[in-house]
């Protein structure tokens, strides 16, 4: 073996590392004292160098197995017998003593004497710690090579085995079998019931040590969920938590109302979690929390909630804050809230029928008039209307209720439900139900009634934004409305009298809650409204263009009667319902005999129409139209007596003006009879008896005087023109008797709902066969679903109606049966 | 993986020689018309690692090209040695995807496993060489323990914790400074230069790759504007030309690599000056017995923390003395020192037991706790509450269980990044880089020993197929296997297989290689993982390789086939050697040997004959058969011994 051509060639390594044997036994003796140091805390002195040196060597040696297992049975000898005993010393009797006898020692002996082993503990761990990371300092080498090649575990961790096998898992006594552990966890338990019950605690004594126990591992795998805090602590502790808290539940339960049980329940489940963090591993915290919950709501919050001081007290009683602890309590363990959100629709649906119910015994109070027959005289007549006013009282007042309802359930909702979504979906379900509840069938009436008011008396002098907020009020409620269809059925009826009476205070804000209604229910609903404002546009241009073409004539006529005209397109219209006596008929419709002058203009501007739109009819309702008269009262002595003229306007019906003309061509004393007036009038006798009242009867517009003077106009009264009429004004307005809008009378409801019938068969119809066209061949069950999903929008059709109607369609052959299938539909172009 | 289209390939290669000439990009591979690169070239061709290996620590450049423009790796990789490509890599040669040079490496790659060789070196996902030299030391930066700055920088509102040999290595103007004054421990500057400043000047000292981008982000122009002249400003008080340039971004990705790649070895090499003129300039040899007498003040002109003492090894020559045998470590030289009660070694002053002898001599390193941290050994030393943690007055001499020469080889490697030793010391600085836990250092031992170690014939294995090796050895390759295994290189024990696969017939008959078998058969039951043997197993499988190369060359099948017959009458043969054998009754080794030795001569006689024979001397019908039967021979000799040795096979 020479060096090849003098060049650099490999060389054993030096000191034959193969074949000479390193001195274990005395090798070890340096090595144990030194161990022996660092567990006294001196290794300072101790070179780093020469014990890594030692150990190395022994590895390279193949000793390392010896060498594990010296430093293992080292280390066991340690805990055994230095650690173990230094601890020993530490329990005192009050500490061991049975946990069930605890009552001969105080409190804060327990806890003393418990801090002082948690001390002593913490103590050992930490030493043990430090010295084990020293150790897996010096043997670097040993755990690299020898323990990763056999599979072993580090040097560290197991003495950190040793240390739960010869300490934690030690007994406590040679007598005791209890072992440490269990001590320590029980201690811990007690240090934690004592903050329970307000003591203060050593939080981070308690803390290092569960940190002690989150290190340590039940089993030598170290497997994730083996951690002795896991398996004994945290069982433990969640064990006596639940047993506790099942206990307190009860006596709170006993004790305190449901908000006082709410805010301990919140201060509780912080405390806890307060606790995870603090004292605990927050990796608890999920765990306590849900045990809590458990006990303390879970099994408790249908008796909180329904208990006397529950959730019906606290609306009641506008506890919002206690039902945002409810409500949050609930949430917890429940994602849909159920207890609550029952709570609350039963209380909605409550009060809601308490508000139906006062506003049916509200329009019933004054007992139901007889059914006015021919003989009912005027007494019978009066209680009747005073019956109606009252009824529009109870409607309006009746909205008020449900708004107000509905702010408090928003203010709650807002306030202690955060918001909630669901809660929200199941409030808004309460309030639909018992608006549209099968025993209050007003709703849609009494919701244009109240628009109908607001538009007429509410809004005046609000601000915009006040305005607004009525508006939106009533849209709420619409949208509460199922029957939409009966609803704007109501709502035309009430503003197309609105409209041609110009009751409304302000055109804008009608257009505006259309313009909420269309944003709201869509467009079709609205389409018919917006044709009657565009009817009133039209005929406001129309009546201009009249007057420009009268002018254009060059007629200069002093007397020439001004004529203001609205044109209605009659499909859209409920002109039915303006009938007045409701028998107007298209063929029967009285056909009104104008005075000669006013026929005049009604010609002129028949022919006017005419020229501008050929083909249409036009038909005059004189009973919706009103006139302005100049009146000259004879002279009469007046105060003082000067003898005076008096000179009134009066703004009549178009039948008063046609009425008063009559007397215009009579000499002052001679009269008319009721008779003779119809006769050459032709008014239809309601109508004018109606009139006659107004102008004869009313006390402040008694023009006319009638004879006998009473209330009830009888065919053969007579009527004379009052001269000495005193008026205080220079304008009067003559009302008409009735008109304005009134609740329906049960009478008319029943008509109403008729009608709508007859319109929701026929767009039950038009749906039917939309979807056939569309489907051609379609199941039974099939179309009735599809059908009722069409209209829902509108109203909730009946489905006996629908089946009718199917039945109806193949009759007049629109659809057939297909044959050999039992429930299927054919559509026949 | 898609290739790139040829059009693309001369597209970029159109822009990168554009971008060459005028001197944006450096050329990757400058061309080299050396006699030294052609040599290494051809080298590269007959993979010879040797050679290659050799002239790389000479220190020719890996990526050169030569006249027809290939690169060493293009030819190691188009003639398919695998173990060369794997060194070219490990030592830096490029194969860049996107490149052309890199392209046609791949392109050229004689087969897949080559080519997957070559793409996990792809620049992209392979980091410079000189990358953990710098992250050590920008770790240095935010290190929290244990402490090892020695020198705080403040600015207005700011200090920095920072190491005064790094400063002097890397800053002419702090060399300047702090050797003037060694003992300063603050530097204040100046109050109108901004933080933001001094931290991009730091990082940049301390081998970071500074991002101004990232320094930037939220400042306004003028505030950048300031920032940028505070930096210049230091650069020029430093006298670090080429701190602006250096950290002025590019954002090509060649040349941002080109340029980090110049900066850390710019970085490096005024590192290893300063290493050079300090640490080792200052080391100091004493006698062992007077070495604690030595005492180094904690503030020196190097700025030393720690003293490392390396003792020469007792005896001059190869030969272990067996008083040294006995030694159990270094440190106590040939007779145990007297122990305290703690058992740490007493100063002694009975140093040699025989007076006769020459004065055992030991060489002491002053060093930087900052870099041998590099070491998890000495981490954990410095780290750990133990003796050599403790500040004291003096610097603390702590001994290291190796020569004076490895000693100065693992610095070298810690603070340099350098490793280029000789096999002589090979062996000793792959256990001490064990030691101490220098993972890095250690694959570079065992490249070393596995390349230079290979003979020194310079003869490529596969050309030798018949196992002919000149006399001489080169390695005792049972002490190589035996550190591959104590130090677990797996390469070492690779390459002590194939070596004695190469020379089978030169080792199967000692008992030493009994030996070794049943050692490497130990260690498996030990670890109870499979019930083969190692060593065997590997052996087999190079022998296969070594044979098979030659039956590829004329067609493997057809030869097989032909083989049938041979071999049958090979398992005759062997089957009356067998019978021969038992009946001597272990006397096996002893009569293979002399089979052996017998054989060698014959064959040599019949080679100048010119006659063909086999290893059991009879005549073959031509070299391939010749080559078929000596592998069933052998075969037969390996499962013999595992038999003899009572192994599983």
């Amino acid at each position: 073996m020479i060096a090849g051509r003098g060049r650099q060639r490999i060389r054993p390594p030096r000191r034959g590392l193969h074949g000479d044997e390193v001195d274990f036994d005395n090798t070890w003796v340096t090595i144990e004292a030194a161990f022996r140091e660092i567990h006294t805390k001196n290794a300072s002195r101790l070179s780093y160098e020469e014990l890594y040196r030692h150990a190395y060597r022994i590895v390279l040696k193949k000793k390392g197995e010896q060498l594990y297992k010296n430093v293992h049975d080292f280390e066991k000898r340690w805990l055994s017998s230095e650690v173990r005993g230094d601890l020993q010393q530490l329990l005192s009797p009050s500490l061991l003593a049975d946990p069930q006898s605890v009552a001969s020692t105080t409190a804060n002996e327990r806890r003393v004497s418990g801090e002082k082993f948690l001390k002593g503990l913490k103590q050992a761990w930490g030493d043990h710690q430090v010295c084990m990371s020293m150790l897996a300092d010096v043997l670097m080498y040993m755990d690299r090579v020898y323990c990763q090649d056999h599979r072993r575990p580090s040097i560290y961790t197991a003495a950190m085995f040793l240390f739960r096998d010869e300490i934690l898992k030690s007994p406590l006594s040679p007598g005791d079998e209890r072992d440490l552990l269990g001590l320590l966890n029980h201690v811990i338990l007690e240090q934690i019931q004592m903050e329970r019950d307000g003591d203060v605690i050593d939080k981070h004594l308690i803390k290092s040590c569960v940190h002690m126990l989150d290190g340590l591992y039940a089993d030598d795998l170290e497997s994730e969920d083996q951690r002795l805090y896991h398996v004994s602590f945290e069982k433990a502790y969640l064990e006596t938590s639940r047993t506790f808290y099942h206990a307190e539940s009860e006596l709170m339960l006993q004790e305190s109302d449901a908000g006082a049980y709410c805010k301990r329940a919140k201060k509780r489940i912080h405390e806890e979690e307060d606790r995870c963090r603090a004292t605990l591993m927050e990796s608890t915290t999920f765990k306590i929390r849900e045990v809590v919950e458990a006990e303390l709501i879970e099994g408790r919050i249908h008796d909180l909630v329904t208990m006397d001081s529950g959730v019906h007290f606290m609306i009641d009683n506008d506890r919002m804050d206690e039902l945002n602890l409810i409500y949050d309590l609930n949430a917890r363990v429940d994602d849909r809230k159920s207890e609550v959100t029952r709570a609350i629709q039963r209380r909605i649906m409550a009060m809601g029928i308490e508000i139906n119910n006062e506003a049916l015994a509200a329009s019933q109070a004054p007992a139901p008039a007889p059914p006015p027959n021919a003989e009912g005289g005027d007494k019978s007549r009066l209680t009747q209307e005073k019956n109606v006013n009252m009824q529009t009282v109870a409607a309006i007042k009746w909205v008020d209720d449900v708004l107000a309802l509905k702010d408090k359930f928003d203010k709650i909702w807002r306030e202690s439900f955060e918001s909630d979504s669901l809660l929200d979906t199941a409030m808004f379900n309460s309030f639909r139900d018992f608006i549209n509840s099968t025993s209050f069938p007003r709703a849609s009436e009494y919701i244009s009634l109240f628009i109908d008011d607001n538009m007429k008396k509410g809004i005046k002098g609000k601000t915009d934004n006040e305005i607004d907020q009525v508006l939106d009020k009533a849209i709420t409620l619409i949208k509460y409305v199922q029957d939409k269809d009966l609803f704007e059925r109501y709502y035309k009826k009430h503003l197309c009298k609105r409209l041609i009476m110009n009751k409304s205070v302000s055109n804008e804000v009608e257009k505006q809650m259309v313009e909420k209604m269309k944003q709201e229910l869509g467009p079709s609903f609205t389409s018919k409204l917006d044709a009657m404002f565009k009817d009133m546009s039209i005929s406001h241009d129309l009546t201009n263009g009249y007057k420009n073409h009268v002018q254009g004539l060059g007629d200069r006529d002093p007397n020439r009667i001004d004529l203001s005209i609205n044109v209605l397109t009659k499909t859209t219209w409920p002109l039915e319902s303006l009938g007045g006596s409701g028998d107007g008929h298209e063929d029967n419709r009285p056909q009104c005999n104008f005075p000669a002058a006013v026929d005049k203009v009604k010609r002129g501007f028949e022919q006017y129409y005419a020229e501008k739109h050929s083909g249409r009819q036009l038909t005059w309702l004189p009973n919706m139209g009103s006139a302005d008269i100049k009146a000259v009262f004879p002279k009469v002595p007046h105060k003082g007596g000067i003898l005076k003229e008096r000179r009134h306007e009066l703004n009549v019906s178009t039948y008063a003006m046609v009425i008063l003309l009559l007397f215009n061509e009579l000499p002052a004393d001679q009269s008319l009879t009721f008779e003779e007036i119809q006769a050459q009038t032709n008014i239809p006798k309601l109508d004018l008896k109606r009139n006659l009242q107004s102008l004869a009867v009313a006390p402040r517009t008694r023009i006319l005087i009638k004879e006998p003077m009473s209330k009830e106009v009888k065919p053969d009264d007579k009527f004379y023109f009052n001269e000495g009429f005193k008026g205080s004004f220079v304008k009067i307005k003559v009302g008409v008797v009735a008109t304005g809008n009134k609740v329906e009378s049960d009478q008319q409801r029943k008509e109403t709902e008729e009608r709508n019938d007859k319109d929701r068969e026929y767009v039950t119809e038009a749906a039917l066969v939309r979807i056939m066209k569309q489907r051609q061949v379609f199941a039974h069950q099939q179309l009735i679903l599809e059908t009722i999903n069409m209209l829902a929008s509108r109203f909730k059709p009946e489905v006996s109606m629908i089946k009718r109607k199917i039945e109806s369609l193949i009759e007049r052959e629109y659809l057939e049966r297909v044959e050999g299938s039992s429930d299927d539909y054919r559509y026949l172009a | 993986m898609e290739t790139k289209k040829k059009f693309e390939i001369e597209r970029a290669l159109a822009t990168e020689n554009q971008a060459i000439s005028s001197g944006q990009l450096k050329e990757d591979n400058p061309l080299d018309t050396s006699e030294t690169f052609r040599q290494f070239c051809e080298a590269c061709r007959r993979g010879d690692l040797k050679v290659c290996q050799e002239m790389i620590q000479a220190g020719v450049n890996v990526n050169a090209r030569d006249r027809h423009d290939y690169t060493p790796l293009i030819l190691a990789s188009l003639c398919g040695h695998y173990e060369v490509i794997q060194l070219l890599l490990e030592n830096g040669a490029l194969c860049e995807r996107d490149t052309f040079q890199g392209e046609r490496c791949l392109y050229n790659a004689l087969n897949d496993r080559i080519r997957n060789l070559l793409l996990s070196y792809d620049y992209a996902k392979s980091t410079n060489p000189l990358q953990p030299l710098a992250a050590h030391i920008t770790s240095l930066l935010t290190r929290p323990e244990p402490k090892t700055a020695d020198i705080t920088i403040t600015t207005y509102d700011q200090s920095l914790h920072l190491h005064k040999f790094l400063l002097a290595a890397r800053s002419p103007y702090f060399a300047k400074k702090l050797s003037a004054a060694p003992n300063t421990t603050t530097w204040k500057l100046p109050d109108k230069i901004p933080t933001e400043s001094l931290a991009v000047a730091t990082q940049y000292l301390y081998f970071s790759e500074v991002s101004m981008r990232r320094v930037m982000r939220g400042l306004s122009d003028e505030e950048e504007l300031h920032v940028l002249n505070g930096i210049d400003k230091i650069g020029r008080q430093l006298e670090m030309d080429r701190l602006f340039e250096d950290i002025t971004e590019v954002s090509d990705r060649r040349l941002l690599r080109q340029k980090r790649t110049d900066e850390l070895i710019r970085g490096r090499d005024q590192l290893e000056v300063w290493f050079k003129e300090n640490v080792l300039r200052n080391k100091v040899e004493v006698e062992t017995a007077k070495v604690d007498d030595l005492k180094w003040d904690r503030h020196n002109s190097i700025y030393a923390d720690i003293l490392l003492r390396a003792d020469d090894d007792d005896e001059e020559e190869d030969h272990v003395s067996a008083a040294t045998e006995a030694s159990p470590g270094p440190s106590e030289s040939s007779t145990p020192p007297t122990r305290n009660i703690l058992g740490l070694p007493v100063p002694s002053s009975s140093s040699s037991p025989t007076p006769s002898r020459r004065l055992r001599k030991s060489t002491i390193y002053p060093a930087h706790k900052a870099m041998l941290l590099r070491s998890e050994y000495f981490s954990t030393m410095f780290t750990s509450p133990f003796r050599e943690a403790q500040q004291t007055p003096y610097l603390q001499i702590v001994t290291l269980d190796c020569s004076p020469k490895v000693l100065e080889t693992i610095l070298t490697f810690l603070y340099t990044e350098r490793s280029d030793f000789g096999l002589d010391v090979a062996i000793d600085v792959l256990f001490t880089a064990d030691q101490l836990f220098i993972e890095k250092l250690k694959q570079r031992a065992a490249l070393i020993i596995s390349t230079l170690g290979n003979g020194n014939s310079s003869t490529v294995e596969s050309e030798n197929p018949r196992g002919e090796t000149d006399q001489e050895e080169m390695l005792d390759i049972y002490e190589v296997i035996r550190a591959g295994w104590d130090t677990r290189v797996q390469r070492l024990e690779e390459f002590g297989a194939r070596y004695i696969a190469y020379r089978l017939e030169r080792y199967i008959d000692t008992p030493e290689f009994a030996e070794i078998v049943q050692e490497s058969a130990r260690r498996v039951t030990a670890r109870q993982e499979t019930d083969t043997v190692e060593l065997v197993d590997d052996i087999r499988y190079y022998l296969s390789d070594r044979f098979r190369l030659r039956f590829e060359d004329s067609g493997l099948d057809e030869m097989m086939d032909q083989g049938g017959d041979d071999a049958d009458a090979i398992a005759e043969a062997l089957e009356d050697l067998g019978v021969k054998d038992e009946k001597e009754e272990g006397g096996v080794i002893q009569k293979e040997v002399k089979n052996g030795g017998m054989l060698e001569k014959e064959i040599e006689e019949q080679l100048a004959v010119g006659a063909i024979r086999t290893l059991d001397g009879e005549i073959a019908g031509d070299e391939f058969a010749q080559d078929a039967i000596n592998y069933q021979i052998l075969l037969g000799k390996i499962d013999r011994l595992l038999e003899n040795l009572n192994l599983d096979a």
